[in-house]
């Protein structure tokens, strides 16, 4: 080990103190920033995430219509499916209905889907019931909307479709589609539990009048972050037809969580230069009282690159330690983070806030490596900069001075 | 007569002041040859750890020069000799107060470029030669005045100077421990074939030096 590594250690954590003041109140302020620039990130990542997941998963990694009502979806799902960069392809047809208990009613927005399709996202949801159980005379339904309209697994509710409607414009009576509940979906994303009614697609074709046509196809591809190129060059090879990538959909959102993201960056990594600013600051006090040992230093033929090295590591090593326990405290604020959440709730809040405001029932997290790697480097090189800036002062004081005050 | 192992001519040095240049040094010239030990007596003020600094290199002189022999037998400027060429001792010991008595004398071998292994030894064996060897792990605040002094000498030889300046000593150490200080300084520098340059202001320990010079008005002659 060189000796002004040996000297910064020890002058950083001197023997016989388990926890010295400078060494400890610095990294300490240095972990807090970072612990705060990556729970926010991982948070607004989680945030993201789950916002492009629960858009994926209700609209497909690629959404294929046409200028009117697909006339044969089957055979182009077919086509579609065949190709390399698509997984699979389903046809769908969607529109909203009333849904009526009793004396309850909702808006539902109601979603034909295929029931034998091992794909479909909403298995992976089911809250209650079973999804298998899916077929004519059921329906899953939202939790949320299930709730509205009072009812349970094996309770029986109706469903007035827009196609009734017409029944009654032509003089016919509209008698509703009654349906037995089989499920109930939960999402956590409340504009889906709210409302989602899903039922076959042959029924959903009966009840809207739609022969043997559907609104779309949903594609599933390989690679869903590719999703935009792909839907570009599969509209190529079918002219006539308008291929959406799921990026897409609620693109101004997407991007308001994006640019969110980035000005909160900025905002806590404010925390962090505040850190570094203290050190730099506590580090100058400690050149200006350790100056006798700098010239000590000189005397003993210690180079000013080394004696900028003994003070520089010492901001280094806290930015490398304050990182270290930024990284440690950034896992257990998260891994605590419902228990956090449900003390905020309690002081603050009035009922579930993340649920009813951001429309999950957790707080969602997404580890980004990179936010990581970020933190860690703009950390070390304002701690290294914090503790450069006195390390060459002391470095460029003349060793005669030194010399006088011993 | 032996090669000088540090040799000054004509050093003349000034502060600046509010009344315009204030010169502290004249016109000083001095050998010293290896094994001699020089102490030099003013009064404060006088000027005597400036004349130090300009001989250890730890300043510049406005005029002349200093040479120091390194211990292979160049003669180089002494600022570039810092911690082989040249050894100093401080009136306050100026030890590094988060290393032991050990790491400290070892601190100086490993600025000089020792490994840190033969630093160890190195220093474990001055250590031992100024009667510390019991107390290499002690840290100066557990040592007293005289200890702290005697680790010092053995941070200055450490490296085999071949001119140990010594600013004082003895200043802050009481008389008989500075007695037993100012015989140890003697021994170990004569015992090392070193030479003694002696800054202090005390009669009885300066006429323990084989040459005896003043320094007043800047200029230095014998006593």
């Amino acid at each position: 080990m060189p000796w002004f590594l040996h000297l910064a250690l020890r002058q950083l954590f001197p023997p016989g103190k388990r926890f010295p003041a400078f060494a400890t109140v610095s990294i300490l302020g240095v972990g807090l920033g970072v612990a705060s620039l990556l729970v926010v990130q991982t948070v607004m990542n989680g945030f993201g995430e789950e916002h492009r997941l629960r858009i994926r998963e209700s609209f497909g990694d690629c959404q294929v219509t046409g200028a009117a009502t697909l006339e044969n979806p089957e055979a182009l799902a077919k086509r579609l499916a065949a190709r390399p960069e698509v997984a699979s392809a389903a046809p769908y047809a969607e529109g909203p209905a009333l849904a009526r208990q009793g004396d309850f009613s909702g808006v539902a927005q109601v979603r034909g889907i295929d029931p034998a399709d091992p794909d479909q996202p909403a298995r992976k949801y089911v809250h209650g019931g079973s999804f298998d159980d899916l077929d004519d005379g059921r329906v899953i339904l939202g939790v949320g909307l299930a709730r509205a309209l009072r009812v349970r697994i094996g309770d029986r509710i109706e469903l007035w479709s827009p196609a009734m409607a017409e029944r009654a414009e032509k003089g016919k009576a509209p008698l509703p589609a009654e349906f037995e509940v089989s499920a109930v979906i939960l999402t956590g994303f409340a504009e889906v539990d709210n409302a989602a009614a899903l039922i076959p697609l042959r029924r959903f074709r009966e009840l809207w009048n739609l022969g043997p046509r559907a609104h779309g196809l949903t594609l599933r591809l390989k690679e869903p972050a590719r999703a935009a190129e792909t839907a570009a060059r599969l509209a190529a090879v079918q002219p006539g037809l308008r291929f959406r990538p799921w990026q897409d959909f609620k693109r101004d959102f997407l991007e308001a969580i994006r640019f969110e993201k980035t000005m909160l960056f900025f905002l806590m990594f404010i925390i962090t230069l505040v850190a570094s600013f203290s050190i730099g600051s506590t580090l100058f006090s400690a050149v200006i009282r350790r100056s006798r040992e700098v010239g000590v230093l000189a005397s003993l033929g210690a180079a000013r690159l080394q004696v900028v090295a003994l003070f520089g590591l010492q901001g280094l090593l806290i930015g490398a330690l304050g990182t270290a326990l930024g990284f440690a405290l950034t896992w257990t604020i998260l891994s605590c983070r419902d228990g956090i959440l449900g003390v905020i709730n309690g002081c603050f809040g009035d009922g579930d806030m993340v649920a009813n405001v951001y429309q999950f029932s957790k707080v969602p997290l997404y580890y980004d490596a990179s936010d990581f790697v970020i933190a860690a480097a703009f950390t070390l090189l304002t701690t290294a900069i914090a503790g450069l800036v006195p390390a060459l002062w002391a470095a460029g004081r003349r060793p005669s001075e030194a010399m006088r005050d011993a | 007569m032996p090669d000088a192992v540090l040799q000054a001519r004509g050093l003349a040095k000034s502060f600046a002041s509010p009344a315009g240049p204030l010169p502290v040094l004249t016109d000083v010239s001095l050998e010293v040859f290896a094994g001699e030990s020089v102490s030099v007596r003013g009064s404060s003020g006088s000027g005597k750890t400036t004349l130090l600094q300009q001989l250890g290199g730890l300043d510049r002189p406005d005029a002349g020069q200093v040479l120091v022999r390194e211990p292979g037998g160049r003669l180089v400027a002494p600022h570039a000799s810092l911690g082989r060429g040249v050894g100093f001792v401080f009136q306050n010991y100026q030890l590094m107060p988060e290393l032991s008595a050990l790491e400290n004398v070892a601190l100086a071998a490993r600025i000089a470029g020792a490994p840190a292994l033969s630093a160890d030894v190195a220093a474990r064996a001055l250590l031992a030669q100024v009667g510390l060897g019991a107390r290499l792990g002690h840290l100066p605040a557990k040592l007293s005045g005289g200890e702290c002094q005697r680790v010092a000498i053995a941070r200055a030889l450490v490296n085999l100077p071949s001119v140990i300046l010594a600013d004082e000593p003895t200043g802050n150490l009481d008389e008989r421990t500075g007695a037993e200080i100012m015989d140890l300084l003697l021994g170990v520098v004569a015992a090392r074939g070193a030479a003694l340059v002696l800054v202090t202001h005390s009669r009885e320990f300066a006429d323990r030096a084989g040459r005896r010079l003043v320094l007043s008005g800047g200029v230095l002659s014998p006593a």
